[in-house]
């Protein structure tokens, strides 16, 4: 093996070296692990709405209302109740409005349900409309077609150009 | 275009219009979400004035007028002579006054209490805890609550005096029955 052919294969070693190292770097980061309480109120106040915002999450809001519920949030995780109880908490003062990701069984629903409806008619509609052939031009009577070849047949014989009457 | 189809845009525009004269029709002021209808939330709080704990343990007997107030909130100065008016009123009757500084330092809550001739007992929510407990969404905010321990009604933004009455002789009136 000459000097090129080992320079070539240690450069493809170190590729394929490093290609292992970032798939095994990403699958790492991206591995199921228990979740601390920051991260856990991080995730709960991120779907609550801050109650003084234009649709900001508790989160993102630098409120001083949206500060004293993330402090609540804190407490509660501190605690040790379950994320359902935490954010009942919430709804039992500001009803399903404070979640901002609107709950499936409530008149709510209607938030998720109406876009899928219209998806549907929608697609029921361009369905129809594909499979349904263009209407085709009625026949002309065959007394207009004999009268129509007789008119071009005297305009070609007196070699005038065509024109349209009204 | 199909006839089904056209009864289905007819059906959508139908409900659309019952939706949005619905809301129309609702009294911005008068939010029905979350805790109106439902028991009164009890606590505890710091008097603003320092002489202890105010305890309200809701079902006990009067009417119970709470407001939400802060001492940097305009509406709620605007607000305040008629707090002030409708209290002379029912003083020493079955109605009970309390007034809740929200988000505010309790020294600048006395200094308004004291310059605003606020007489009824005030009191500090100073992690906001118990506003959070009633659905507040901003100041002033005033809650009904009747002697059954039972929030009857709520007001958002500056009362005026006939809403306040009106609620408390709505509570009064539901009493003598």
């Amino acid at each position: 093996m000459t000097a090129r052919e080992n320079a070539v294969l240690r450069a493809r070693a170190m590729i394929v070296i490093g290609l292992v190292a970032i798939v095994v770097a990403v699958a790492w980061s991206a591995r199921p692990h228990a979740e601390t309480p920051a991260e856990r109120v991080d995730r709960i106040t991120s779907g609550l709405r801050c109650v003084v915002c234009q649709g900001l999450s508790v989160k993102d809001s630098p409120a001083e209302s949206a500060r004293q519920m993330r402090d609540l949030v804190v407490q509660r995780v501190a605690e040790g109740r379950s994320d359902r109880e935490i954010v009942d908490e919430f709804r039992a003062s500001y009803g399903d409005w404070v979640v901002l990701e609107p709950p499936l069984l409530s008149w709510s629903a209607l938030v998720w349900l109406v876009p899928v409806a219209a998806l549907l008619v929608g697609g029921a509609v361009a369905w129809r409309g594909m499979r349904t052939p263009p209407p085709q031009p009625p026949e002309a009577p065959p007394a207009d077609v004999a009268a129509l070849r007789e008119r071009v047949a005297r305009e070609e014989a007196l070699d005038l150009p065509s024109t349209e009457t009204p | 275009m199909p006839r089904w189809l056209r009864l289905v845009i007819v059906a959508g525009i139908a409900a659309l219009v019952v939706v949005l004269a619905l809301s129309f029709r609702r009294d911005p002021r008068d939010l029905r979400t979350g805790t109106v209808g439902k028991p009164a939330a009890a606590f505890a709080l710091q008097r603003l004035d320092g002489s202890g704990e105010l305890k309200l343990e809701p079902g006990g007997s009067k009417i119970v007028v709470l407001n939400f107030f802060a001492s940097w909130c305009i509406p709620c100065k605007q607000e305040n002579p008629t707090l002030v008016r409708v209290y002379e009123r029912y003083r020493g009757s079955d109605v009970e006054f309390i007034g809740v500084l929200y988000q505010d330092s309790p020294d600048a809550g006395l200094k308004y209490v004291r310059d605003n001739g606020v007489t009824w007992p005030t009191v500090n929510d100073d992690q906001g805890r118990v506003a959070f407990s009633y659905g507040v969404f901003g100041i002033p905010e005033t809650y009904f609550i009747g002697p059954d321990g039972v929030i009857a009604g709520r007001h958002i933004g500056p009362i005026d005096e006939t809403t306040l009455v009106n609620g408390i002789e709505a509570l009064r009136a539901k009493v003598r029955k």
